[in-house]
């Protein structure tokens, strides 16, 4: 992959996360541009997670480094640039759409009125803004995915790190997921996703696929359906993984 | 000024215990409800005890006082003896045999005359034996039984101006008048601080890491140590809350007396509060679901319970077993808490237990910061 100039957002070389004997990562070597909607995908144990919590600093790496906005991670600064959305909701029922947003607002520093003007937009950008009062416990599923997605915005990071957050997701939500991480890379951020959806591909700048802790293939999807001569991506994931890593990076 | 960044995670735990009734409630109720339930049942007094009396006492003859048993009788204590008559030693043998009464006493029949044969001479009086017949399968029963008897006769003797030539003197240098509730307050107010607070943290440790907040705070600005120090600052407060809690109950419905500065009473409890969650947050990693972590609960309240010196002081623990107590935070606590409440003692007498409590806190606020971070290997 050829960087266009606009600069790298996230850059691993040789990435290696070892569980005793086992390798969950191995040697991934990663480019994601900033500004644009970098997918990870692959099935379920391909090292996807494990990647963004190396990345996030909820890991120790075991091998290789990691950069983020040209910072080797770790990097106590790296965390402010930083909004992580992990598979859960990862919201605290017993309080409200507004104290959850207010609590982590407040981990970064923001004063009570820059997390209300916040708030303010961001309620407004996933639709929720009536239910601002109300405790995270009672609201539906997908309630909580876009509370739990502006909970990583609140502080306005320049990178997102989005770990399948669609998951459980109804389709129709789905897609106005899919609006927000459009309007949020508009508004200049990168936003790194993983996902086993192999339809919500489509929807991003690039995507590497990841299979057994190795990047695969990485491109635009359109560029790797024509290296396979694949109509879809999972058809081209699965010739990917067959054909072996080496025919992958050929 | 700039909000330390521990204080968030405080201020979240007091914002989510605020929207919590239940958590509220086993923070405000459980520990006032221990305390009623061991103050009230559990009152280290034994009462109505049922005794069956046989008098065959025949009197002296040329007195005109009671008989000696009527004058121990009516030395006996009535809340404490529920007295009982039968004819003769069998009759009142096999109640006790069957279970209708603890205790049987049997005045012999040359009791008086045997006792005051010497007064009017002046020679010692005739040796001569109240027989006890005892259930002694219930200790506490027995012993209480003996030495209502064994204070009724010694009263009953000095009436009768036939007083010891030796006698103990005994006066209070701590404690005068003090009651079992005021040695029990101080034990009950460290035990329901570091069972509820080890409790709470505990179970909301495991839903911190099972719900993804934790990755999520690990996640931002926070560090393992801002997280475990939050927790601490919040569950101290919430500890020293309990206290003042338990000591006004204590205070106003028990009419404990409190001698010593409570504030350094509240201080070691805060201490014990600080070590407790620690405690929590270390258990927490073994869990991995809330029941899970409540099946750890025994090994953790258990050994307080019994070993911490709340019911009974530590040295009625055989010596061997004694180490074990010295290893149970709620031990120094319950030390340091009782000395200042009763015997008013300061810093300079409970130091040791104060830095026993600062170096559990400090041994289990570094193992929980380490927990928390072997998560990333």
């Amino acid at each position: 992959m050829v960087d266009d100039g606009t600069g790298l957002m996230v850059e691993t070389r040789g990435l290696v996360k070892r569980y005793g004997k086992f390798t969950a990562v191995d040697h991934l070597d990663l480019r994601v541009r900033k500004g644009e909607i970098y997918g990870l995908l692959g099935p379920n144990g391909a090292g996807k997670t494990t990647t963004i919590k190396m990345l996030c600093g909820l890991l120790k790496i075991s091998g290789g480094e990691a950069h983020i906005n040209g910072k080797q991670v770790p990097d106590g600064r790296i965390a402010a640039e930083v909004g992580y959305m992990p598979q859960e909701t990862a919201l605290y029922p017993g309080l409200s759409v507004h104290q959850n947003l207010a609590f982590f607002g407040s981990i970064f520093g923001l004063t009570r009125r820059e997390i209300e003007v916040r708030e303010k937009t961001l309620l407004e950008f996933i639709g929720l803004p009536e239910w601002r009062n109300e405790m995270v416990g009672n609201l539906s599923g997908g309630m909580k995915h876009r509370v739990s997605l502006a909970c990583a915005l609140v502080h306005m990071p320049p990178l997102l790190l989005l770990d399948e957050p669609t998951v459980g997701v109804d389709p129709e939500l789905r897609v106005s997921f899919w609006d927000y991480f459009n309007e949020i890379k508009n508004r200049g951020r990168t936003i790194v996703i993983t996902t086993h959806y192999m339809d919500e591909a489509n929807r991003c700048d690039r995507i590497g696929f990841m299979h057994d802790g190795h990047l695969i293939a990485e491109g635009k999807p359109d560029e790797l359906l024509s290296l396979t001569g694949c109509a879809c991506l999972e058809d081209a994931f699965m010739s990917f993984s067959a054909g072996g890593r080496e025919e992958a990076e050929r | 000024m700039k909000m330390p960044r521990f204080l968030t995670v405080t201020k979240r735990v007091f914002m989510d215990l605020k929207n919590d009734k239940r958590s509220l409630a086993l923070i405000v109720i459980a520990p006032i409800f221990v305390m009623f339930v061991f103050g009230l049942a559990f009152s280290g007094e034994v009462k109505n005890i049922k005794v069956v009396v046989v008098d065959l006492d025949e009197g002296a003859a040329g007195v005109s006082s009671a008989p000696l048993p009527e004058k121990i009788i009516s030395n006996l204590d009535e809340e404490v003896l529920e007295l009982e008559y039968a004819d003769g030693r069998e009759a009142a043998l096999e109640m006790v045999e069957n279970g209708e009464a603890y205790a049987a006493v049997i005045f012999p029949p040359d009791l008086t005359s045997s006792a005051l044969s010497g007064m009017a001479d002046g020679s010692p009086a005739s040796p001569v034996s109240i027989e006890l017949l005892l259930d002694r399968s219930n200790i506490n029963v027995a012993n209480a039984v003996t030495k209502e008897f064994n204070d009724a006769l010694l009263a009953t003797v000095e009436e009768a101006g036939m007083g010891m030539p030796v006698k103990v003197d005994a006066t209070a240098v701590f404690g005068e008048n003090a009651k079992f509730m005021d040695f029990f307050v101080p034990g009950i107010m460290a035990f329901a601080v570091y069972m509820i607070t080890t409790l709470l943290t505990l179970v909301t440790f495991v839903g911190e890491r099972t719900s993804g907040t934790l990755q999520r705070m690990l996640a931002t600005t926070l560090k393992e140590r801002d997280i475990v120090l939050g927790y601490a600052a919040a569950f101290s407060l919430i500890g020293i809350g309990q206290a003042i809690l338990l000591l006004l109950v204590g205070i106003l419905v028990f009419d404990v007396t409190v001698v010593g500065n409570v504030l350094l009473a509240f201080l070691v409890i805060a201490l014990l509060a600080i070590v407790s969650q620690a405690l929590g947050i270390l258990l927490s990693s073994t869990a991995r679901r809330e029941a899970q972590a409540i099946q750890v609960l025994p090994f953790v309240i258990l050994p307080a319970f019994l070993l911490a010196g709340i019911f009974w002081p530590i040295e009625a623990i055989p010596a061997w077993l004694r180490p074990l107590s010295y290893l149970v935070p709620p031990t120094y606590a319950v030390d340091a808490s009782r000395a200042v409440m009763l015997k008013g003692w300061g810093m300079g007498k409970i130091w040791i237990d104060i830095v026993a409590l600062v170096a559990m806190a400090a041994f289990f606020l570094f193992l929980a910061v380490l927990s928390l971070r072997t998560r990333k290997d």
